[in-house]
């Protein structure tokens, strides 16, 4: 049985029957075709697909950076988006964390991470600094605020930016491939850290990723979407309890886990392949 | 701990392909030690021996430069720092210290590469391949540090003026002032050879550099303008002032108008096609109707200036905004922002390399167009007396003019670059950690 940290019941988000295209009308591309999925409240939940497949367009949904054709996407009982709620709006409550990282360069890191609570009017500039430095003594990162994100590794800027969404205290975090940049050995830093961020908070985690073992090794459960248009092929448990450490990595279990997802997102994957032949 | 070692050091020496034996050979002379956070491992220029492989936490790199301690880079586990070890004697060039608390692999220099050298399988890797293969390592362990291996030992904060007597010394070590002054002897050699040597029949009118020289530096100059004339500096503060209120009013005018043509789509609309037909009117072309239209001599000359410069600041600053990255707005929106702050916030810092890379543009235009409605209407100024000692045939004076220009603009430049730097520090910093500076 998953072991989950004790949460405060937010962070559940219901997706019904979404649909979304692309394009004018007649050459529409259908990038998210009816797609369900029902995340609990405190869940790691791994998307894993094809590329292009549609996952960044679910994400970015949720995100409410567009809106969609028909369904609905609610978080704790709030529509987000869908049936009389045309306009998409984008809230504090769910943040997103970009592929290729979307720190300020121009701020510094201590100012990057307090930006939220301060546009927000939530806090002033100063309590905010002084919220976001307690977070970066917390993370390991103290020393580093003055420094501008450019003068960090990538694996630390994703960790500062990672701050610089838990500081509004966000119910959900949304993720699209945030290691993809890394080395093996930052991203198992990387995961390691994303955990014990996962253990104190509870906040839920819907994550974007191409790597499988990333995928099973951080989540509560594994989602592996059919080629587009995007819709849940299949839905795996990972039923390795947390708190997880990197030696689950070389468990009977995970390798189990791993070719059965595995032969599951070869499949989307070569489909995928076939229909970009025919497109192309 | 030894299969972790070995690991640890198969990954972070850049040897692939080591033999068993070897591998086991350095980790058996490996010393593992732990660091609390903050402890500093080694400071800059102190006698480098060993070479350290991070086996858990992150220790942090950093060198003194632009006149305070500065984070170059990160080490974290199965990376290695310390590889001065591994070079000729040399000092450290970086302090380092742990960011969190760290386990250390610690390894003698020497005894890597007596080992590494030694390997059976190494046949192919000789002594001298192994340190040629550690000093490309250093070279970017280096460049990543932006300045080569100057500042070691200082680590006293010094001087601002101390600093710039450091800089200007290194400047002067390196190739660059000849390479500049060899390019200026190109050009005064060949002037002197077309003019003086072989008189060229098309230079006939043409004054030589010795000619122009004497001029310049005579205290009774044959047709009254040199260094020691007070109309010399007449024509320049002129010509300066006028190129400020264009500038000023152009960047005024012209950021804002960059920052909405980019930011705002109705906006665009409206203005951008009208922009765009505007704009590639040469500036000479502007010159009647300017006189026509404003009154004294004054206010056309300023008005040709102003025009050209705005044009090449609001296009750049519109091209600014257009390129920003849109998952920082995205990112500030996700955050909360609003409209405005979204525009305060990441539109302007944003767009800001841009704007001054138009501002260098229009500086540059300003003087172009200065002198070309000097030359037209308007009294005093350089650009007005290269027209008036034209048509009272003072070739020199015309040169003294033309040299005149060159260095005052060159100045104007560089000013504004050296205000984009001091506004622009995150850039700089960026730059110099992608070693392209």
């Amino acid at each position: 049985m998953n072991v989950r940290p004790i949460h405060n019941g937010r962070g559940a988000i219901d997706i019904a029957d979404v649909v979304k295209s692309y394009g004018s009308i007649g050459s529409d591309v259908l990038a998210v075709d009816r797609c369900s999925l029902s995340i609990p409240s405190g869940e790691i939940c791994m998307i894993v697909g094809p590329s292009g497949c549609g996952k960044t367009t679910l994400l970015n949904a949720i995100a409410g950076f567009h809106d969609i054709d028909g369904g609905a996407i609610t978080l704790d009982g709030r529509t987000l988006c869908g049936p009389g709620r045309p306009q998409a709006s984008i809230g504090s409550d769910r943040i997103v964390v970009f592929q290729n990282g979307a720190l300020f360069p121009w701020m510094n890191n201590l100012d990057n991470i307090a930006f939220g609570p301060v546009v927000q009017k939530r806090l002033t500039k100063k309590e905010a600094r002084e919220k976001a430095r307690l977070l970066m003594a917390d993370a390991g990162l103290s020393g580093y605020e003055d420094n501008y994100p450019g003068e960090l590794s990538s694996g630390l800027q994703r960790r500062v930016e990672i701050l610089r969404a838990l500081i509004n205290e966000p119910a959900v975090l949304l993720l699209d491939e945030p290691y993809r940049a890394l080395d093996a050995l930052s991203k198992s830093i990387m995961h390691e850290a994303l955990l014990e961020t996962y253990y104190r908070t509870g906040v839920t985690i819907f994550f974007i990723t191409h790597d499988l073992e990333e995928a099973i090794f951080l989540g509560h459960r594994v989602v592996v979407m059919t080629s587009r248009p995007c819709r849940p092929k299949k839905i795996f448990n990972i039923d390795i309890p947390h708190p997880r450490r990197y030696d689950v990595l070389t468990s009977q279990r995970f390798r189990e886990l791993a070719a059965e997802i595995s032969a599951t997102v070869d499949e989307e994957a070569i489909k995928a392949f076939t229909l970009g032949d025919r497109e192309g | 701990m030894t299969t972790q070692a070995k690991n640890l050091i198969a990954v972070a020496l850049p040897f692939p392909g080591l033999a068993d034996v070897t591998i086991d050979a350095l980790a058996a002379s490996a010393e593992r030690i732990d660091h609390q956070a903050g402890d500093v491992i080694y400071a800059a220029g102190a006698a480098s021996d060993f070479l350290f492989i991070v086996a858990s936490g992150a220790v942090r790199l950093e060198r003194f430069c632009g006149g305070e301690m500065r984070l170059v880079g990160l080490a974290h586990r199965g990376e290695a720092f310390g590889w001065t070890a591994l070079g000729e004697a040399a000092a450290r060039r970086h302090r380092v210290a742990a960011a969190d608390a760290v386990t250390l692999l610690r390894l003698r220099g020497a005894t890597i590469i007596d080992l590494v050298t030694s390997d059976p399988g190494a046949g192919r890797v000789g002594r001298d391949d192994v340190v040629a293969a550690l000093k490309s390592i250093q070279a970017v362990e280096t460049l990543a540090a932006g300045e080569t291996k100057h500042d070691v030992i200082a680590v006293q904060k010094p001087s601002a003026i101390a600093l710039a007597i450091y800089r200007t010394g290194i400047w002067l070590r390196s190739p660059k002032p000849w390479l500049a002054l060899l390019g200026y002897a190109c050009l005064f050699g060949f002037w002197h050879l077309a003019v003086d040597v072989l008189k060229l029949p098309r230079f006939a009118e043409m004054p030589g550099p010795g000619a122009v020289l004497r001029e310049f530096l005579s205290p009774n100059p044959t047709y009254g303008v040199s260094i020691y004339t007070p109309v010399y500096y007449q024509h320049i503060l002129i010509s300066l002032r006028r190129v400020a209120i264009a500038f000023v009013l152009a960047t005024a005018f012209g950021v804002p108008t960059g920052l909405l043509l980019g930011w705002s789509k109705t906006f665009r609309d409206y203005v951008f096609p009208l922009f765009e037909m505007l704009r590639p009117i040469p500036i000479l072309a502007w010159v009647p109707l300017a006189i026509v239209m404003l009154p004294g001599s004054e206010l056309p000359v300023l008005y040709l200036t102003f025009l050209a410069s705005f044009f090449a600041t609001a296009l750049n600053t519109m091209l600014g905004v257009r390129s920003i990255d849109p998952s920082y707005v995205l990112a500030a929106q996700s955050l909360g922002a609003t409209r405005w702050q979204v525009f305060r916030h990441v539109v302007v810092p944003g767009a800001l390399p841009f704007v001054f890379t138009g501002l260098q543009i229009s500086i540059g235009v300003a003087w172009f167009s200065l002198v070309a409605a000097e030359m037209v209407s308007g009294q005093f100024g350089l650009g007005y007396l290269i027209n008036t000692s034209y048509t009272m045939v003072q070739y020199p004076t015309i040169v003294i003019a033309m040299i005149t220009l060159g260095a005052v603009g060159y100045a104007t430049s560089a000013a504004v670059r050296l205000v984009g730097r001091w506004l622009m520090d995150w850039r700089e910093r960026q730059l110099a950690m992608a070693g392209v500076r």
